[in-house]
């Protein structure tokens, strides 16, 4: 009964709806799975389905690609990046929410529009700045990791900040009060009250500055060296480098690429519940 | 935390020190080995696909034996892609920083040249890296504008030759591979069997470097060599013959295989490789590996392309002596480079004769040291060889690059015309007329500085 | 009767969303008068739905104005100035210069040439023709991915078997980054790939999707791809904010499932999908990635979007001046729908007092 009032499409319909996504989804997921066991001429000819399969390509990768390396680093970079702003935007956010000065709506507009920031406008000239830490202050940030985990820091912070602020909105006030009313300080109310009580907002913020992370290729392309290329630029160049040769190498190509892309997936399925809540709230990618 | 202010008062002082590290480099000492014992020298060059494992090897080996000369160690970096090569010209330039020898393709040449952020070598230079004369004189023609002013130091040549499936040309009775441009219509007609899926000539409209080449080329043994002077001449009637050539092989002839529209070099290898072609236009010895384990191994061949332009009897000017266009690896050292010396000692050892040969043992490149390649005797490497004799230099302007980009950006757009069957004359006259006005722009630029 | 409270609910739902565009712009200034009602129907959240706090006094904003910790918004303004502000005016500085390959090495003191860049930009190159593109490209695209996230996520309302399973496949595409999604359609577009051998079993000859004027709709083709799972996401959240009470109402009525959904249903939807609308539109023209990995450069004609055509005219062209300028206009445009997205969305609560400093 509870079902039937709640129902919005009739069955055959909804059946229909669900089949089509579902295969416009996952017929080129599978097919990438397929393309990673088959051969790169097997590829090249257009076959569905491999003529022979093979996992070699899923080893060839670790050295052709320079895998492991920018595995590494990606989850290093990304990784320091959420972190670190997931804790940075819990502050920012709960000053934001609970305070009020001069200047907060503007901050709060300021969080959204740098969001719209185009990438393209900014690579040369933070290149720029970067590049002259090192001709000054002796701080190399060009080739280091610093470099990266700074600038997706950076960009990560205005959406963590956002997602921080409408999570701690819905945070009840009395829990904070009782607790200022025992003396306890600013610092003390962030850290005892407020960080326990928003764990499912900081994952969802750091989640996102994560993928951030993990998914720049612009920065991650002029600010890396080999040492500290990220999986991202790995791939890209990866790919670039096939333009050349013969018959590009299909099979590692979607075999690194659904390498790279595993633990974006793993990651999001873990924390899907929050996710969604996170960024429904938040309205924003 | 604290490295935020500090890197804001940085951005206000870039000036200042941008023009501090572009004259800090002019020292050095000269003579002998220098030592670089606890120096570290930063070597960029390209990545080699085909050898891979190879390449990692002859990195090590070089380190060592630098080592063995001069105590430094040398860290290489790869870039695997034309984009990602100016880019990280373009980052070295702009921060002053970066590596202090670069391996670059020839075409980069003068564009690396326009920034003027790498060293034109002196005389006093020239010797520490074993003298002018070492090197092939051909290989030097995109070193620099003029014999005085030079940057690039040659390193290895890559001439682009045809292969030819020899069986197939047998088949259909051809003696000898075609030296003039009609001639290979000609013959591209007789081996093509659309039903049996064989086609005369195997080539990548979509490529993003061939097409301006064979433009190039054809273009040159008609007498115009684009650049003249301060003078684009791409509106020039025989750059459109080029053209009309060019795309006549898959509209007119019919000798191309229709897919070849959305094909670059690489898939045009593989249609050769699998023997579905008699000619695989604009290749390099690269494609040896390919070949060798492919179903054409041991029945292919190479050959100079012709050098006669279509529609005429013998070619004008520079014509006979474009087969190719000069191409293959130039270094340059930065003039950022504090460890200069270093810099000249690695190019010397990498230039000198046995290393020379020893590269082109391990992956099929021409030395460009001129005894290295009078010592090569094998008769596979003849034709190759010889296009690397009959390679001319394309125009020394910064203007290149987007003169290039010009042209390639012609068959680009072409490319739906192509897809329907012909190209309407007025169609590609607009496109040559925009090619040209761009391409007169940046020269116009280029002859300002 | 049962018509009354179908009236009332539609009452109730559709002049939502336009209280909150006007209310929102009254809270948006610093000492305005905080917009009590008005903004909890943000985004269409529950219109009929969950009344506002009522506001507490005086001492807690007692503490508060005695005791800001407004240090802890430092090192996060920091960032923003010296990663992003001072980039920015650096950018807009150099879009002044006549900065190229001759010029960059000693960039500061290239020539200074004011508005010749922008005077370029719009004259005689292709910007406007990108514009063009890039607009209508991300209006398109975002226009097809709405129905279809509305499909998916009232398929998904209701409860059944396996789906959960369904939920995270739908997640997929949004999940997956740029570069790995532009990598494999890619692949699959490879003349002869596995679209076009699939296309020719039914006897279609699809012609290139990689070059020519049909790469146009290969991007739009793969962006859906890529990005109807977010207005997916933002339907689902609206639809979660309809009450039960409300599909009680319609099923008294005994509204056919089609007249519910439009006349109970989208009402709901209007506030989050005008904002997915505006955040899809600003996502998809700065979209970098998708094209760039998908078509490569130089791209053809008919796909060169303004962030492919801004990295073209410096990275290719070393035109790093004009490319600054162009870079600019994009911002420009960019600014439009940014607009409308900050007076639509809910800067403040209803239960943070906006004013009163």
């Amino acid at each position: 009964m509870q079902q039937e009032v709640t129902r919005l499409l009739p069955g055959p319909l909804l059946a229909i709806i669900l089949a089509v996504l579902c295969a416009v989804v996952l017929i080129p997921i599978f097919y990438i799975f397929l393309a990673s066991v088959n051969t790169d001429i097997g590829v090249a000819g257009g076959e569905f389905w491999p003529s022979s399969f093979s996992l070699e390509n899923y080893t060839k990768i670790w050295s052709s690609v320079g895998l492991a390396k920018g595995l590494a680093n990606s989850v290093l970079v990304a990784g320091a990046t959420a972190v670190v702003s997931a804790a940075m935007s819990v502050s920012t956010a709960y000053v934001l929410v609970r305070y009020q000065f001069l200047g907060r709506l503007t901050i709060l507009r300021g969080l959204l529009a740098l969001q719209s920031v185009p990438g393209t406008l900014m690579v040369l000239p933070v290149f720029v700045l970067f590049s002259s830490a090192a001709s000054y202050l002796g701080v190399q940030v060009i080739g280091t990791q610093w470099g990266l985990f700074i600038t997706y820091l950076t960009f990560a912070m205005p959406f963590s900040t956002w997602v921080m602020v409408t999570y701690l909105r819905g945070l009840p006030r009395e829990l904070e009060e009782a607790a200022r009313i025992d003396g306890a300080s600013n610092l003390g109310v962030l850290t005892r009250i407020i960080l326990p009580l928003s764990w499912p907002g900081i994952v969802v913020s750091g989640i996102f500055a994560f993928l951030l992370g993990w998914n720049d290729v612009l920065f991650a392309s002029v600010m890396t060296r080999p040492d500290s290329q990220t999986a991202a630029v790995a791939l890209q160049i990866f790919g670039a480098s096939q333009e050349g040769g013969a018959i590009p190498m299909y099979g590692q190509m979607m075999a690194a690429s659904l390498v790279c892309a595993a633990p974006v997936v793993i990651l999001y399925l873990i924390f899907q519940r929050y996710l969604v809540g996170g960024l429904t709230a938040g309205g924003v990618k | 935390m604290r490295f935020a202010p500090s890197a804001k008062f940085a951005a206000v002082a870039v000036a200042a020190g941008l023009a501090l590290t572009a004259c800090a480099g002019g020292s050095g000492s000269s003579g002998g080995s220098p030592d670089g014992a606890g120096k570290k020298l930063s070597v960029l060059t390209g990545v080699n696909n085909h050898y891979p494992e190879e390449q990692k090897e002859w990195f090590k080996d070089i380190a060592a034996k630098f080592k063995a000369q001069t105590g430094a160690d040398i860290e290489f970096e790869t870039f695997a892609s034309a984009n990602d090569e100016l880019t990280r010209i373009q980052t070295s330039v702009v921060s002053g920083q970066g590596p202090d020898v670069y391996s670059l393709g020839t075409t980069f040449t003068p564009t690396a040249y326009a920034t003027k952020a790498f060293v034109t070598l002196s005389d006093e230079d020239w010797k520490k890296v074993g003298g002018k004369e070492r090197f092939n004189p051909a290989a030097l023609g995109i070193s620099g504008p003029d014999s005085e002013h030079m940057a690039g130091i040659p390193f290895v040549s890559r001439p682009f030759v045809m292969a030819y499936n020899k069986d197939l040309l047998a088949a259909a009775g051809i003696q000898k591979p075609a030296t003039t441009w009609d001639e290979l219509a000609v013959q591209a007609r007789k081996l093509t069997n659309a039903s049996k899926g064989t086609y005369g000539l195997a080539t990548g409209y979509k490529d993003n470097y061939d097409p301006w080449k064979f433009i190039w080329a054809m273009s040159v043994q008609a007498g115009n060599p684009l650049v003249d002077g301060d003078k684009l001449k791409m509106d020039d009637p025989a750059v459109k013959k080029a053209y009309e050539t060019y795309f006549g092989w898959l509209t007119k002839d019919k000798v191309v295989d229709p897919a070849a529209i959305g094909w670059s070099n690489s898939n045009a290898v593989a249609a050769f490789a699998s023997g579905k072609a008699g000619y695989l236009m604009m290749t390099t010895s690269s494609s040896v590996p390919t070949l060798e384990k492919s179903a054409v191994a041991g029945k292919y061949a190479y050959a100079t392309m012709p050098t006669v332009a279509p529609g005429e009897s013998a070619s004008k000017g520079d014509g006979a002596k474009a087969a190719s266009i000069l191409s293959g690896d130039n270094l340059v050292v930065a003039d950022y480079s504090q460890q200069k010396d270093l810099a000249f000692a690695y190019v010397k050892l990498i230039t000198s004769k046995d290393e020379q040969l020893n590269y082109q043992k391990i992956f099929g490149e021409l030395p460009a040291n001129a005894e290295a390649l009078a010592a090569l005797t094998n008769p596979v490497l003849q034709p190759i060889a010889e296009a690397a004799g009959k390679s001319k230099a394309t125009p020394f302007t910064g203007a290149w690059g987007d003169i290039q980009l010009g042209l390639v950006n012609v068959t680009v757009q072409s490319i739906p015309d192509l897809a329907k069957g012909s190209v309407d004359g007025a169609a590609l006259d607009s496109r040559l007329k925009e090619a040209q006005s761009k391409g007169q722009a940046s020269l116009d630029r280029a002859s300002k500085s | 009767m049962s018509t009354d409270s179908f009236r009332d609910t539609r009452a109730a739902t559709i002049p939502a969303p336009d209280r909150q565009l006007t209310r929102s712009g009254s809270a948006a200034d610093d000492g305005g008068v905080p917009a009590n009602a008005g903004t909890a129907a943000a985004r269409g959240a529950a219109p009929s739905g969950k009344p506002s706090k009522p506001r507490k006094s005086g001492r807690r904003r007692n503490i508060s104005e005695r005791n800001r910790p407004l240090w802890m918004l430092i090192p996060g303004g920091m960032l923003m100035l010296v990663i992003i502000v001072v980039p920015l005016v650096l950018g807009t500085y150099m879009s002044a210069l006549n900065l190229d390959q001759y010029t960059l090495r000693k960039w500061i003191s290239a020539p200074f040439i004011g508005v010749e860049n922008f005077v370029e930009a719009l004259t005689s190159s292709p910007l406007l023709h990108s514009v063009w593109l890039s607009v209508s490209y991300s209006l398109i695209a975002t226009v097809v991915t709405v129905p279809l996230g509305i499909a998916a996520a009232v398929a998904t309302q209701n409860p059944f078997k396996g789906r959960a399973l369904v939920r995270s496949v739908f997640l997929i595409p949004y999940v997956l980054p740029s570069f790995v999604v532009a990598t494999i359609w890619r692949t699959m577009f490879q003349p002869d790939g596995v679209v076009d051998s699939a296309l020719g079993t039914v006897g279609i000859d699809s012609g290139l999707w990689l070059n020519g004027p049909q790469t146009y709709w290969t991007l739009i083709l793969v962006q859906i791809w890529a990005s109807w799972p977010f207005i997916y996401l933002l339907a689902l959240s609206g639809l979660q904010s309809v009450d039960h009470e409300v599909h009680e109402a319609s099923a008294l009525d005994g509204a056919l499932w089609w007249n519910k959904l439009r006349y109970v249903i989208f009402p709901y939807l209007k506030g989050p999908l005008s904002l997915a609308f505006l955040i899809g539109m600003l996502h998809h023209i700065n979209n970098f990635t998708l094209p760039f990995v998908l078509f490569g450069v130089p791209a053809p004609a008919d796909v060169e979007v303004l962030p492919i055509l801004t990295y073209v005219t410096s990275f290719q062209s070393f035109r790093f001046g004009l490319s600054a300028a162009m870079a600019f206009v994009s911002l420009v445009l960019i600014a439009i729908p940014l607009f409308i997205y900050l007076r639509a969305v809910r800067l403040d609560d209803a239960e943070t007092p906006g004013g009163k400093k």
